[in-house]
């Protein structure tokens, strides 16, 4: 574990020191990251000086459920910032080194360009997810709470599961780079409680791309909207999703090193 | 003892028709056509504790796919493979602190940062306690000068400087097995002579077992008393540099010195293939032809001097490439 | 001329054959607009109109955005930094031609291909959802949306080229197009309309080029500003396309002479 907890520190250090060597390209990115956030969160509350609820929820309510996609969205980057890289590592051979050397190969792969400044636009996220928790429940430690942040921790265990599944695409047939970008285009509609969208839309989120599990169950169960099954469903999900991408990643590791040339 | 125990190894690949397009991709994830292509085919071979061999075959013989083998990046389809009691494709943690690969082509190094953040990051990755790291880390940066260049990105070193530092990079762990895939590649003369007396330097100081490919004669020369030579996946010499060339040469080769001129094309009569040299001519003789195609260039010439010799390494070798 | 119609009919049959990085922008954009359509479907439930924005403006709104993101707001950008960062641009420059014309051949081309994606997907989207369509109140609006669309579409070339050409002083780095593409999306229009930002922003946004690339041009077709005005909206767009492509042009020099300087 400490092995592991040094190999990120000094990967994490390296790719810092990396971006600092190119200054104003690192700061577009990081603006632009801010910006994204910070326009929708402005616009939602615009839209709410017109309006007092979208699809029965209040402004804070429908805030927190654009931070909680937040937090899944940017911890799964942050996370596995690598994998957006995956195909690349794979044909030039980086993976190659990765697979001799003896450290986890899918660590290396998905933290080995960590970006502080993604964890840099999460701190405000938090801040204000942090803030409107407090003024939406009465006492900060209760069951809704905790059921929150398990729900969150769920979340980012499944887009956890969709990065893992990519890097074995990646690393068994050298190609589907573009997969990870589906993931992330289809992530926009987690913007906004599922409700917004037509009952055919929410069956398809629940239970094929269950963005809704991701971003709308855990602030429904905060809310106390959200029934014990669906908690297990989600719980099951996740766990079952991970399963699969894990043994989808060996097995992936396992082709490669019988096939690849 | 063994460092390396190959018995005969096989590699079948199975290469699949890719198609086209995403669906194509999507669908080749689940289901696909299979060609069978033999890259090795059933090697053996045993290397010992501090030998130094060198591999040879044409592009496509299996020297790579060997090589993967070894350092565990690909998983045999039959045979055996120990190194150091380990087998490779297993890629268990005790034996990949004792090897490392360095492909000439190929870069472990970060390349926007200087290259002790990555000799920094190996430390983590192998373990190795900060006093031996020191150690380890003084001792490569003397053996292959790189004191100036370490705080140095990667991306503004010259190619030679950054083979060197690839180098560094893979040996801080000291590992007893080294697989080299031409590790002179693209490097000038000069460059290439510091990278071999480093090899050898290493393979002295750490009794380390090395097995190198490379298209490079002098490499060959310089260090490898041993060498294998796969032809299409198949070993089919494997011997000291010597008893290649006595197996190998069907010719002898004749030189002469005239006085006075002497047409090439009356040499040609007589002999095989004739390179010429204002005065100097050789000729190339079946080796049981020699003595009497030599008594006859002395009785109908004006030689001045004329001397019997082997073929040389380089040739035999660049024969055996373009036969395969 | 010829050189030009060349480039643009080969680069029409590459984006074609790259299908799977084609399917993919377009998949994006679904995401983006059935989200749209679908959030402002629910906040307008119930409500006669929106802003000044009737049921059927503010859903149409939401499709001539997948118009306007598709023919106007896509670009080469990312090729034009891989080809400066990785040395390729230097063999385009060995040809006897213009680049500028060259990358706006090309781009015509993509946005030729996503303009028939788009309205295949809204055409779709019509025939699935039976969504309240605002048809354009005269040919007159119709004409001077699609001159808008033209408008819009040069000034985000010469924009995106600006932009792309920093990546000639930021080494091997899309940052600064990164930020682009996204501020745009939101000062242009792209997600939501900008009536819905407060009075300041707008009055800010309006003395900028951003708000003729989607915003104005979707509010000549919606018939939500008159054809005076519609006029003088299109004059100004020219006017900026001519004042970003003289800057891009410069920059792009400097850029060059930069680049040649340090010998790639």
């Amino acid at each position: 574990m400490k092995k592991y907890l040094r190999v990120w520190w000094k990967m994490s250090s390296m790719s810092l020191m990396a971006q600092v060597s190119h200054p104003l390209g690192s700061l577009g990115f990081f603006l632009g990251k801010i910006v994204r956030v910070a326009f929708f969160f402005a616009f939602i509350i615009a839209i709410f000086r017109h309006v007092k609820s979208l699809a029965g929820y209040s402004l804070e309510e429908t805030a927190l459920f654009f931070l909680t996609f937040n937090i899944v969205d940017i911890s799964a980057q942050i996370l596995f910032r690598g994998i957006y890289n995956a195909r690349r590592a794979v044909t030039e051979g980086d993976f190659d080194f990765y697979l001799i050397q003896p450290c986890p190969a899918l660590f290396r792969l998905s933290l080995t360009t960590f970006d502080f400044l993604d964890a840099l636009t999460l701190l405000p996220v938090l801040g204000v997810t942090l803030g409107i928790l407090h003024h939406l429940s009465a006492s900060i430690f209760s069951l809704r709470l905790l059921l929150y942040l398990l729900l969150t921790l769920n979340a980012v265990a499944i887009a956890s599961s969709f990065h893992i599944f990519v890097a074995g695409l990646a690393v068994r047939t050298q190609e589907l780079e573009n997969t990870i970008w589906i993931y992330r285009d289809i992530m926009f509609m987690g913007r906004f409680p599922i409700e917004v969208y037509g009952p055919m839309f929410q069956l398809v989120l629940t239970f094929v791309v269950p963005i809704a599990v991701m971003t709308t169950f855990p602030v429904r169960a905060f809310l106390g909207l959200l029934s014990w099954e669906w908690i297990a469903y989600s719980f099951f999900l996740s766990i079952t999703l991970l399963g699969f991408s894990f043994w989808f990643w060996e097995n992936s590791v396992r082709q490669y090193t019988s096939s690849s040339s | 003892m063994n460092a390396i125990s190959v018995n005969s190894l096989q590699k079948e690949y199975q290469v699949f028709n890719r198609k086209p397009g995403l669906w194509g991709s999507l669908g080749s994830v689940f289901w696909r056509e299979w060609n069978n292509i033999k890259a090795v085919d059933s090697i053996s071979f045993q290397i010992g504790e501090g030998e130094l061999v060198g591999f040879l075959g044409a592009n496509g013989a299996g020297k790579t796919t060997t090589l993967k083998i070894l350092s565990g990046l690909l998983t045999p389809t039959s045979g055996s493979v120990e190194i150091l009691g380990f087998k490779p494709w297993r890629r268990e943690r005790e034996f990949q602190k004792r090897i490392s690969l360095v492909m000439g082509q190929r870069t472990q190094l970060w390349w926007e940062i200087p290259a002790q953040e990555t000799f920094r990051l190996n430390q983590a990755v192998y373990g190795l306690s900060d006093k031996d790291y020191q150690e380890s880390l003084g001792e490569l940066v003397e053996m292959l000068e790189l004191k100036d260049y370490l705080a140095v990105p990667v991306k503004k070193l010259s190619l030679g400087q950054r083979m060197r530092a690839e180098l560094a990079a893979a040996l801080l762990h000291r590992p007893k097995i080294l697989l080299l895939d031409e590790p002179t590649l693209g490097l000038d003369v000069v460059m290439q002579k510091k990278v071999r007396e480093f090899i050898l330097d290493y393979n002295k100081r750490w009794k380390a077992s090395i097995l190198l490919t490379s298209h490079n004669m002098d490499d060959l020369t310089a260090l490898c008393r041993r060498v294998l030579i796969l032809e299409k996946g198949k070993l089919i010499y494997d011997g000291n540099l010597e008893g290649l060339v006595r197996r190998y040469a069907e010719n002898k080769i004749i030189r002469i010195v005239f006085d006075g001129d002497v047409p090439a094309s009356q040499i040609a009569a007589i002999g095989g293939t004739v390179d010429s040299q204002k005065t100097s001519m050789w000729v190339s003789v079946p080796r049981a032809e020699i003595s009497k195609k030599a008594a006859l260039l002395l009785s109908s010439f004006p030689v001045a001097d004329l001397t019997i010799e082997e073929p040389s390494v380089d040739e035999i070798v660049r024969k055996i490439f373009s036969k395969s | 001329m010829k050189k030009y119609l060349r480039a643009y009919l080969i680069s029409l049959q590459e984006t074609l054959q790259r299908r799977s990085s084609f399917v993919m922008d377009r998949l994006g954009g679904i995401a983006v607009m059935l989200s749209l359509y679908y959030f402002w479907k629910t906040l307008l439930w119930g409500h006669p109109s929106f802003l000044g924005y009737s049921y059927s403006q503010m859903l149409t709104y939401v499709l001539g955005m997948n118009i306007l993101r598709s023919f106007a707001l896509t670009g080469r950008g990312w090729e034009l930094v891989g080809e400066i960062s990785s040395g390729k641009i230097s063999s385009y420059l060995v040809r006897p031609m213009n680049y500028h014309g060259y990358a706006l051949a090309l781009d015509l081309s993509q946005k030729t291909v996503h303009l028939f994606a788009a309205l295949l997907e809204i055409g779709a989207l019509l025939i699935f959802f039976h969504p309240p369509f605002y048809w354009p109140k005269s040919i007159t609006a119709f004409f001077l949306f699609v001159g808008a669309l033209m408008m819009a579409s040069l000034l985000f070339f010469f924009l995106e080229f600006l932009v792309s050409s920093l990546a000639f002083w930021t080494s091997e780095s899309g940052g600064p197009l990164f930020f682009f593409e996204i501020f745009i999306q939101f000062a242009a229009g792209a997600f939501f309309p900008l009536n819905v930002l407060p009075r300041l922003i707008q009055k800010g946004l309006s003395f900028s080029p951003f708000p003729y690339l989607v915003f104005l041009p979707i509010n000549i077709y919606l018939g939500r500003v008159s054809r005076g005005q519609a006029l003088q909206d299109l004059f100004i767009s020219g006017v900026w396309a001519v004042v970003f492509g003289a800057a891009s042009v410069w920059v792009w020099r400097k850029g060059l002479s930069i680049y040649s300087a340090e010998g790639g």
